[in-house]
């Protein structure tokens, strides 16, 4: 098993209308033994900006702490949130600063910007950003949820609707992947409110 | 090119008519395959063995206990990462009265448990006495010993009852073979004696048996990714064996451990009742 692996992982993110939904397993596992049923993947970058890192959990961990520190001094300079845009290109920038001992992990973005649009991203483990207008998927179970995402996504879904497609989609995904699962966390955010849901999955 | 076997035929009896038997040639010695004819005997073994990739994940226990034997196992079959199936069947049935768990690679298990079913059967009609779990686990452990170092991938415990009352063996393919009271097999094992172990009395009844065995092979797909789907638990008595239940391991989970109800429903409920 390759070193992205080793923690196991799975990641999605899907657009909605003037809403975006982020959804991460909760597994943390050394290789096929799970040691934790309870690890936090998504983290909130601000109120409008969040981040779902896949791969190796402690670079997902140092990783995470490298950008809120990064945000934080930004936040004191310009006197205002990051766009989600520029946050991406800034994730970008830094990962690619590692370019020959990178950080293993595969990073999901998702934000609300200028006049509530959605924004969604994703990127590899040096910086190239894919953006996406319906969803991005990473980690473990990646290619199942390219396949359910693909089925089970329209447009312009609303918060509610958009949470169900999600967590199907996750949970059908989980469950045809020895490394991830146990279990599910997702986001929703719209201009007004952050919902935060755990989803009972299925804990083999 | 044929193997050469002749230093592991069996000294079983065939129907006593000495040396060849066309009708029973395939079945009466060791099984022996045409091997390929290439340059790079060596080479060839090496990748065939790579691409199967033998990896025993899965969960598999059996015990003795005063009632008989206890077996149980799961119902994942994983490639790598990749879950090919939740619903597989690991207990194999080899004859009314003795059961056959299966660890390793699904091909070689299921075929080697259907030839070492057709050896008890011969057996049966050639003396006219039920072959022992003893012998029935030597068969097939000299048969797997034959094909050392061949890439076959079988971790079984032969499970049944005899004259001698209940047998339980472990056979792998190197060719070892135990006998013993407990046994567990595959990825998930470690996880799985540990709650077999400390929840293990000789003098248990069946339903105490069978709930320890399902509990047991629970605790196992929780914690190891390459186990999951169904606990199939099973019960080998004096009559032979009988399916006792198969519990997806999803449901079990909020049975042992129920979620107690959210904080926010039970505001919602109370501002319901303002």
């Amino acid at each position: 098993m390759s070193i992205f692996e080793y923690n196991g992982s799975a990641v999605v993110a899907m657009v909605g209308k003037n809403c975006f939904a982020i959804a991460s397993d909760r597994r943390l596992g050394v290789q096929l033994q799970t040691i934790a049923t309870d690890f936090q993947r998504i983290s909130k970058i601000h109120d409008r900006v969040f981040i779902a890192l896949s791969g190796l959990a402690t670079d997902v961990q140092t990783l995470y702490q490298r950008l809120v520190f990064r945000h934080k001094l930004y936040q004191l300079r310009e006197e205002r949130d990051m766009k989600p845009e520029t946050f991406a290109s800034l994730v970008s920038a830094i990962l690619y600063e590692k370019r020959f001992g990178p950080y293993l992990c595969q990073p999901v973005i998702a934000g609300l910007g200028e006049d509530e649009k959605p924004f969604i991203c994703t990127m590899d483990s040096i910086g190239a950003k894919e953006l996406a207008k319906d969803f991005v998927v990473s980690g473990t179970a990646s290619e199942s949820l390219y396949g359910a995402c693909e089925a089970m996504y329209k447009p312009d879904m609303e918060a509610e609707e958009l949470f169900e497609t999600i967590s199907q989609a996750l949970l059908s995904s989980v469950d045809r992947d020895c490394l991830s699962g146990w279990g599910g966390h997702v986001y929703v955010v719209t201009p007004t409110e952050i919902k935060e849901r755990i989803l009972k999955g299925r804990m083999d | 090119m044929k193997l050469d076997t002749s230093g592991f035929e069996t000294s079983m009896p065939t129907i006593g008519f000495g040396s060849s038997n066309d009708m029973l040639d395939g079945f009466s010695t060791v099984p022996s395959f045409d091997l390929p004819r290439t340059t790079d005997f060596d080479g060839f073994q090496k990748e065939a063995v790579q691409m199967v990739k033998p990896a025993k994940g899965t969960t598999t226990l059996a015990f003795i206990f005063k009632e008989g034997v206890m077996v149980a196992a799961d119902s994942r079959a994983s490639m790598g990462g990749y879950i090919s199936s939740q619903s597989v069947k690991k207990i194999i049935e080899i004859n009314p009265y003795m059961l056959g768990t299966m660890a390793g690679g699904a091909a070689d298990c299921q075929f080697w448990h259907r030839n070492l079913g057709i050896k008890c059967r011969l057996h049966e009609l050639a003396n006219k006495r039920r072959i022992s779990v003893s012998g029935a686990s030597k068969l097939l452990a000299n048969m797997l010993y034959s094909y050392r170092g061949m890439g076959l991938s079988v971790g079984t415990m032969i499970a049944g009852w005899d004259e001698t009352g209940p047998g339980l063996y472990y056979v792998d393919n190197e060719g070892g073979r135990l006998k013993g009271d407990r046994f567990s097999v595959g990825s998930g094992s470690p996880y799985a004696y540990g709650v077999l172990d400390s929840g293990y009395k000789f003098d248990m009844t069946v339903e105490e048996a069978s709930e320890l065995a399902r509990r047991s092979i629970y605790h196992a797909t929780f914690r190891d990714g390459a186990s999951g789907g169904v606990a199939s638990v099973y019960h080998v008595g004096p009559n032979g064996w009988k399916k006792l239940s198969g519990d997806d391991v999803g449901e079990l989970h909020y049975h042992y451990y129920p979620v107690p109800p959210a904080i926010a429903e039970q505001v919602m409920e109370e501002a319901a009742a303002e």
